[in-house]
């Protein structure tokens, strides 16, 4: 087999594994190696599917040994087998990043033999990466359920993030779906990672030459819409694993039907790809907004709006709470005013210290107001008033009503619902109803039964 | 104060360099004015103004350029950043307006984007700034015989702001880039940096660039997944006019050997 070949059924392999990002970690240039990272991360490509291309993702392997109900490479799955070898896979990321095309490597595998095998594997890819060819920039590698914590800290030594996959939101599911992966083999790592990180980000505040360890910290993985739990159940547990492991990111993945399963939704399902971004926006909350999962879900509400983005609706629910005042309200108060971001907030505090903001300052600094007019007061005064009727439109999310062109093929101009818009579009669209009018069906129910609740 | 000027309606016509645009500031101060227009060569022609010509000097530059450094990074980067913006006319003027209030107000003008002129100089960073930014993103080299070359087509000059970043993560590699809508070529040699002026980068084919663009090409086409597919958020993300310069948005030519689906 060609490395081409090899390369094609290994990104395929990898693909649904979401987390493709290269932050965390800011590294300049130096003297004698190749490349650097930047903290915000960088996209080097966008694929027809409108997801970011920042590292040569791949699997090292996807020959499995393991049975996982919901993933593709399943030992007893049929499928084209390939497996890299480490100089290979070296190689690869060198010509990649010099070219501009990567910002380097996430490497992740199946289950080649046994848990430990596989990590020694990757582990010698990443040593000639980081030695030989002397590569400074990013690297994410994923650990195998089950290995050795040495193995696990060797490649800590490594690589710049790790990661866990805790794949399903329970540990019932997790049982049910793969038999092969305890919870402990999950959450062993998860903690040894978070300890040995720490460790030594003390050791390099006091020794600058210290080794790092996973210095971009680590993340992990769910897969949304395989098993039954609920969105305040995912929420709560994410809200957990950023407290009790110091993740820097929990990435969700909308569950997309890839092998016959009675365990599992069936094969003509559609990816829950509104949900998933519901919940990312309801994690930007938890991460960027000080909001807690119990604000966001409760056991009435257990599930986030599809009509209406979590800080909207945690607006709507909550009237006592505004108009927020922009020329003295604290930060905190202003971010939750919706419409107004980290950076319009940052800016607002900023530009107060020097000018009374009105509304024309406001629209200067770039806040955008559609939405937020109605949640604040500049001076005192109120910048617009709005029906019930008026500010529920204003609040709907017009992506759970997105209708678009989508090109499928070369001949293709019909118009058809986006892939994240609501469920009930797609289903109405796929009864015959004509897409246009099946998003604005929804829509309008979706406003009615917004302000009624207002 | 300084700051007490009236408005003319004069229009100051410069040279088009920086320490032109320096000059234009330093007269301003010097006659007590704030010109109506200030116009590189290329605009010249259009105004409908009285015309005062600014000679570039040394010297007078240098002592505007120390002025700025003294207001801060955020005011100095501000007006250079802002400066290599070229398509919007007016900006010299706003850049030389910011410049004024941020001689009045001191370092804490770059936030006051309240202002129109702070607001519109900070548009103008924003916008080379975030077009820079896409070419580090998007930017692909080519191998041609152990030296990199990318060719970029940008709306704003952004080969300085590409320096930094491509010389800090290449410090061992030779590498040109063209900038062929302002005929400028960036190229690094032997950890040296030139600035060329350059018409035409016509790279000869080499089949082992050709064989590491048909593997790229290969693994981002494996990466798409169907079920997904969205190409308004990858227009959005990557918008059109980037992609003449990227290969992997190329169609396959002919001979690209058997494609697997
Ligand atoms: S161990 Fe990983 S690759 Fe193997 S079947 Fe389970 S999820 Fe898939």
């Amino acid at each position: 087999m060609d490395l081409a070949q090899k390369l094609e059924i290994l990104a395929d392999s990898a693909k649904y594994d979401v987390a493709c990002t290269s932050s965390g970690v800011d590294r300049p240039g130096r003297h004698g190696s190749l490349g650097s990272c930047a903290a915000a991360g960088i996209c080097h490509a966008f694929t027809p599917d409108g997801r970011c291309v920042s590292l040569l993702k791949v699997l090292y392997s996807n020959a499995c040994a393991y049975d996982c109900g919901y993933c593709v490479n399943r030992r007893s799955n049929d499928r084209p087998r390939a497996s890299f070898t480490p100089r290979e896979l070296a190689e690869l990321t060198i010509g990649f990043y010099r070219r501009n095309y990567i910002e380097g490597l996430f490497l992740s595998s199946a289950v080649l033999g046994s848990p430990d095998r596989t990590m020694e594997l990757m582990i010698e890819a990443l040593r000639i990466l980081r030695q030989e060819y002397r590569f400074n920039g990013y690297i994410h590698a994923k650990t195998i359920p089950g290995a050795d914590p040495l193995l696990v800290e060797r490649l800590g030594l490594l690589a710049d993030r790790l990661s866990v996959n805790i794949e399903l939101p329970s540990e019932g599911s997790l049982r049910e779906l793969a038999p092969d992966k305890k919870k402990s083999a999950i959450l062993r790592p998860m903690g040894q990672i978070a300890v040995q990180s720490a460790a030594s980000r003390r050791d390099l505040a006091v020794y600058k030459r210290a080794p790092a360890f996973a210095p971009a910290g680590q993340s992990t993985q769910m897969i949304i819409g395989a098993t039954p739990e609920s969105d305040r159940h995912i929420l709560n547990l994410t809200e957990a694993l950023y407290k009790k492991y110091a993740l820097k990111r929990v990435f969700f993945s909308a569950y997309l039907p890839v092998v016959a399963d009675r365990r599992l939704p069936a094969l003509t399902t559609r990816p829950p790809l509104l949900r998933e971004h519901r919940l990312y926006q309801a994690d930007w909350l938890l991460r960027y907004y000080h909001f807690s999962a119990g604000e966001l879900l409760n056991e009435a509400e257990p599930n986030l709006d599809p009509y209406l983005d979590p800080k909207c609706t945690w607006a709507v629910r909550h009237p006592e709470f505004f108009p927020v005042e922009v020329n003295t309200a604290p930060r905190e108060e202003l971010l939750r005013v919706p419409g107004i971001g980290p950076k319009s907030a940052l800016r607002i505090v900023q530009a107060r210290r020097m000018q009374r903001l009105g509304l024309p300052e406001l629209k200067r600094i770039g806040v955008v107001l559609k939405r937020a007019q109605y949640f604040i007061t500049c001076n005192g005064h109120a910048p617009a008033r709005g029906t019930r009727a008026e500010i529920a439109g204003a609040l709907l999310d017009p992506g759970a009503f997105g209708i678009g062109v989508q090109q499928l093929s070369l001949d293709d101009f019909a118009p058809k619902p986006l892939p994240a818009a609501a469920p009930a579009v797609h289903e109405l669209a796929a009864q015959g109803v004509a897409p246009a009018q099946a998003a604005q069906l929804v829509r309008e129910e979706a406003l009615t039964c917004l302000v009624r609740r207002m | 104060m300084p700051g007490q000027a009236h408005v003319t309606d004069t229009a100051y016509h410069y040279d088009g360099t920086f320490a032109g645009f320096l000059c234009c500031i330093f007269e301003s101060y010097a006659r007590r004015e704030i010109p109506a227009d200030v116009c590189p060569p290329q605009q010249a022609q259009l105004t409908l103004y009285g015309v005062r010509d600014i000679a570039t000097d040394a010297t007078r530059a240098r002592r505007v350029a120390a002025g700025l450094g003294r207001l801060g990074p955020a005011v100095r980067d501000r007006i250079a950043t802002g400066f290599l913006h070229s398509a919007a006319p007016g900006k010299d003027l706003a850049l030389l307006r910011f410049a004024r209030l941020a001689f009045a107000r001191g370092p804490q003008a770059a936030q006051m984007l309240g202002d129109a002129d702070a607001a519109e100089a900070f548009a103008l960073e924003r916008a080379v700034l975030g077009e820079a930014h896409h070419y580090i993103e998007f930017l692909r080299f080519e191998e041609r015989g152990g030296m990199l070359g990318a060719v970029i087509h940008p709306k704003h000059c952004v080969l300085p702001l590409l320096r930094g970043h491509f010389c800090s993560r290449l410090p061992g590699e030779d590498f040109l880039i063209f900038d062929a809508v302002h005929g400028a070529a960036l190229l690094r040699q032997n950890r040296r940096v030139q600035y060329l002026a350059m018409q035409r980068y016509e790279p000869a084919p080499d089949t082992e660039e050709a064989d590491w663009q048909a593997l790229w090409k290969r693994f981002f086409r494996a990466l798409t997944i169907e079920e997904r597919r969205n190409a308004r958020a990858q227009q959005t993300h990557l918008p059109r006019r980037f992609w003449p310069d990227m290969c992997e948005m190329q169609p396959d030519a002919p001979g690209d050997g058997p494609k697997h689906t």
